[in-house]
């Protein structure tokens, strides 16, 4: 038989675009002209200097390393709190919670909809001993924890536990470090959650905020975030645009309350590391520059520290395949690199098979190692902001300053970044621009390796493929969810009723009248109060059903306490 | 085109109820944090086709069978079933045994889902 003629693809000679992922048209070259118009002292500064575009630290990573974090969040308790202890022994040092798919959906195992992704996506931590359990042996006070959770009562509860855990030892809440997403826009326009309706959201962001600001000033109570509007869609200069929207209204409310942005300190936005690597390099330092002049100017921030941006990131999980996943050791250690030379301060990386399910622990050692590979190895992180100064990236930057200021004003004109949302009109910029990408995909203008170009002609993949496939973490059996629902049911009927009352009629009371609730949460769940109720009561207090799902009805003891 | 439980990624659902339209089948999303009980019962009064169940959690066979359930007790098991997101080999095994086809993972190009939901429905 004759040999089958090769031939040679056409793809591989050349480029197949001409701008950036976001849709920023480039030239072939860029030179002195095209960054003349920047002064030095005003648009980038020295790293340390305000706007901050070359970092905020003078000698940046060389005495103080990015936070290496993840989220860790299996379908237990135990392996959780396993895998944490082996991640902090291989050089993390950034705890990243979270907990399966119906808590951040702010509704407890035992709920008819929690079955179908129950223990999903981590632990089903609807309540104090869960806690005690998955962060048992971790040290409290000294670990950076955040909190990356889906729904805006995951914040309040989540970080009430972390407090009535350190309470409950002895220990002084001032320690606590960390941060919290807390973004009640990301919420309803990525995720929709059902937990609350958005004045809700709104509320409980701010006491959680107010509450932090004022008793645990290590805790970072917002980091508006842009990982999940741009996985959902949104191009750089929107993901940009709507943190920086974000975080300008949430100071502005909480300055109504007393708490101004000097006292609050600096902020932190969860920005998504993509494929476009200069784009993403771009993004990170306008991202500071951009908040610096945002603080100053329109907040009237007088201290560097209320000026100052860190950034934690999550490189893109959407980037990744399931065809030929080694292939995404590439994606990941790009993105790795463009978060360095962007000079973030946190890093989250995705793992090679998180295609395939929640990542195998060698995955995540893979990450770990990759990172130290940069910084040991290639020596990257010796000299701050490495890239400033070239003139691509200078241009880059500022053209996507003049998009992001554009994007910004659009906004404001259409009432602000709440309305927008009310409005629907995020969703439709998050619609329009994940249409472009599919277009883009289909017409070939967008080249995802292994996907839409580059595939073997029978499709085959070798052994190195299939066992990054096969070790993927395994969902949770039928078994093991069917456990869970009994654990939750015993762990209710064991509480002091009493005493779990008296302190549910404190948490609704807080809410009727407008005063703070974190407090209220925290000694609430100190005696038993779910995550699930701790949703029903809230709700009840602004006189809506006890059930986001409306599904089941409001327990007995509820009903008892707050005499409805 | 149906997303049960609380699965929260919905841009490979999204993308393919916009793709399906766009070759000219008429698709209806249930949006997220659907029951089955649910999905069966737009499926029935809806008179439609085929359900595509999309999810990203590991829990497809788990759905399926929970969906294939109750359309069981509408009488109307005979609406086949696809299915497409995060899955296993062994999550592939065990939809196929119980009769979900397609079970497309990640990066499955459009025309191949659209060709298999074509061989499902009689012209």
């Amino acid at each position: 038989m004759e040999p089958k003629e090769t031939r040679v693809d056409r793809l591989a000679g050349h480029m197949v675009r001409t701008e950036t992922q976001s849709g920023i048209e480039l030239e072939t070259s860029y030179g002195p002209d095209d960054i003349g118009h920047l002064s030095y002292e005003e648009d980038m500064g020295d790293p340390g200097a305000y706007p901050f575009l070359r970092g905020i630290y003078p000698e940046m990573y060389r005495n103080r390393l990015w936070l290496k974090s993840f989220i860790v969040s299996y379908a237990t308790a135990e392996e959780t709190n396993q895998a944490f202890r082996e991640y902090i022994a291989n050089g993390m040092t950034d705890l990243r919670l979270l907990c399966d798919l119906p808590t951040q959906s702010g509704i407890d195992p035992d709920h008819p909809s929690a079955w179908n992704s129950m223990m999903c996506g981590g632990v089903a931590t609807y309540a104090l001993p869960v806690y005690e359990e998955m962060l048992a042996g971790l040290p409290l006070g000294e670990a950076v924890f955040e909190l990356a959770h889906a729904g805006m009562s995951s914040f309040i509860y989540f970080y009430g536990l972390l407090v009535a855990m350190m309470e409950g030892r002895g220990m002084d809440i001032r320690r606590l470090r960390g941060n919290s997403i807390n973004d009640p826009i990301r919420s309803k326009l990525v995720y929709g959650c059902p937990d609350f309706p958005t004045d809700i959201d709104r509320r409980i962001c701010l006491d959680h905020i107010e509450f932090s600001a004022r008793n645990t000033p290590s805790w970072r109570p917002v980091a508006p975030n842009g990982v999940d509007p741009c996985q959902g869609g949104m191009d750089a200069v929107r993901e940009l645009g709507g943190c920086l929207a974000v975080a300008t209204v949430v100071m502005e409310d909480l300055q109504k309350r007393g708490v101004g942005i000097d006292e609050y300190g600096p902020m932190v936005f969860s920005l998504d590391a993509e494929s476009d690597f200069f784009e993403t390099i771009a993004k990170f330092r306008l991202a500071r520059k951009m908040w610096a002049m945002i603080a100053r100017e329109k907040l009237g921030a007088r201290t560097e520290r209320a000026m100052q941006l860190k950034i934690g990131i999550r490189t893109s999980g959407l980037s990744l395949t399931h065809q030929k996943p080694l292939n995404n050791a590439a994606r990941v250690t790009l993105q790795i690199l463009s978060c360095v030379l962007g000079g973030v301060n946190s890093l989250d990386a995705s793992s090679i098979d998180e295609a395939v399910g929640l990542p195998s622990p060698e995955a995540r050692l893979f990450n770990l190692d990759t990172q130290h590979i940069i910084t040991h190895e290639a020596n990257i992180p010796l000299v701050a902001d490495p890239l400033g100064g070239s003139y691509y990236l200078e241009w880059l930057t500022s053209r996507m300053e003049s998009d992001v200021n554009a994007y910004l004003d659009e906004i404001a004109s259409r009432g602000g970044i709440y309305a927008c949302l009310e409005s629907g009109w995020l969703n439709q910029v998050m619609e329009a621009c994940r249409l472009k990408v599919q277009r883009e995909k289909a017409e070939g203008k967008r080249l995802i390796v292994g996907v839409n170009a580059f595939r073997s002609e029978d499709d085959k993949e070798g052994p190195i493929n299939e066992a990054i496939r096969d070790v993927a973490y395994k969902p949770p059996s039928i078994a093991m969810r069917e456990e869970r629902v009994r654990e939750v049911t015993r762990y209710k009927a064991s509480r002091d009723m009493e005493r779990l009352k008296a302190l549910t009629l404190d948490l609704f009371q807080a809410t009727k009248e407008g005063r703070n609730v974190q407090r209220a949460v925290i000694e609430a769940a100190k005696a038993g109060l779910t995550l699930g109720e701790c949703v029903g009561v809230i709700r009840l207090g602004y006189g809506i059903e006890y059930d986001p799902f409306n599904q089941v009805g409001t327990p007995d003891f509820v009903l008892a306490a707050v005499g409805a | 085109m149906a997303k049960v439980g609380c699965d929260i990624h919905e841009r490979g659902a999204l993308t393919l109820v916009t793709s399906l339209r766009d070759t000219g089948m008429e698709v209806i999303y249930t949006g997220r944090y659907q029951t089955p009980e649910a999905v069966a019962h737009i499926a029935l009064t809806e008179d439609v086709d085929v359900i595509a169940l999309s999810d990203h959690t590991g829990s497809l066979p788990i759905i399926a069978q929970d969906v294939l359930n109750e359309l069981g007790k509408l009488d109307a098991a005979y609406i086949p079933i696809i299915a497409g997101g995060l899955l296993t080999p062994d999550d592939v095994r065990a939809l196929e045994d119980m009769g979900v086809t397609g079970n497309f993972g990640p990066g499955t190009p459009m025309d191949v889902i659209i060709a298999h939901i074509n061989t499902l429905v009689e012209p």
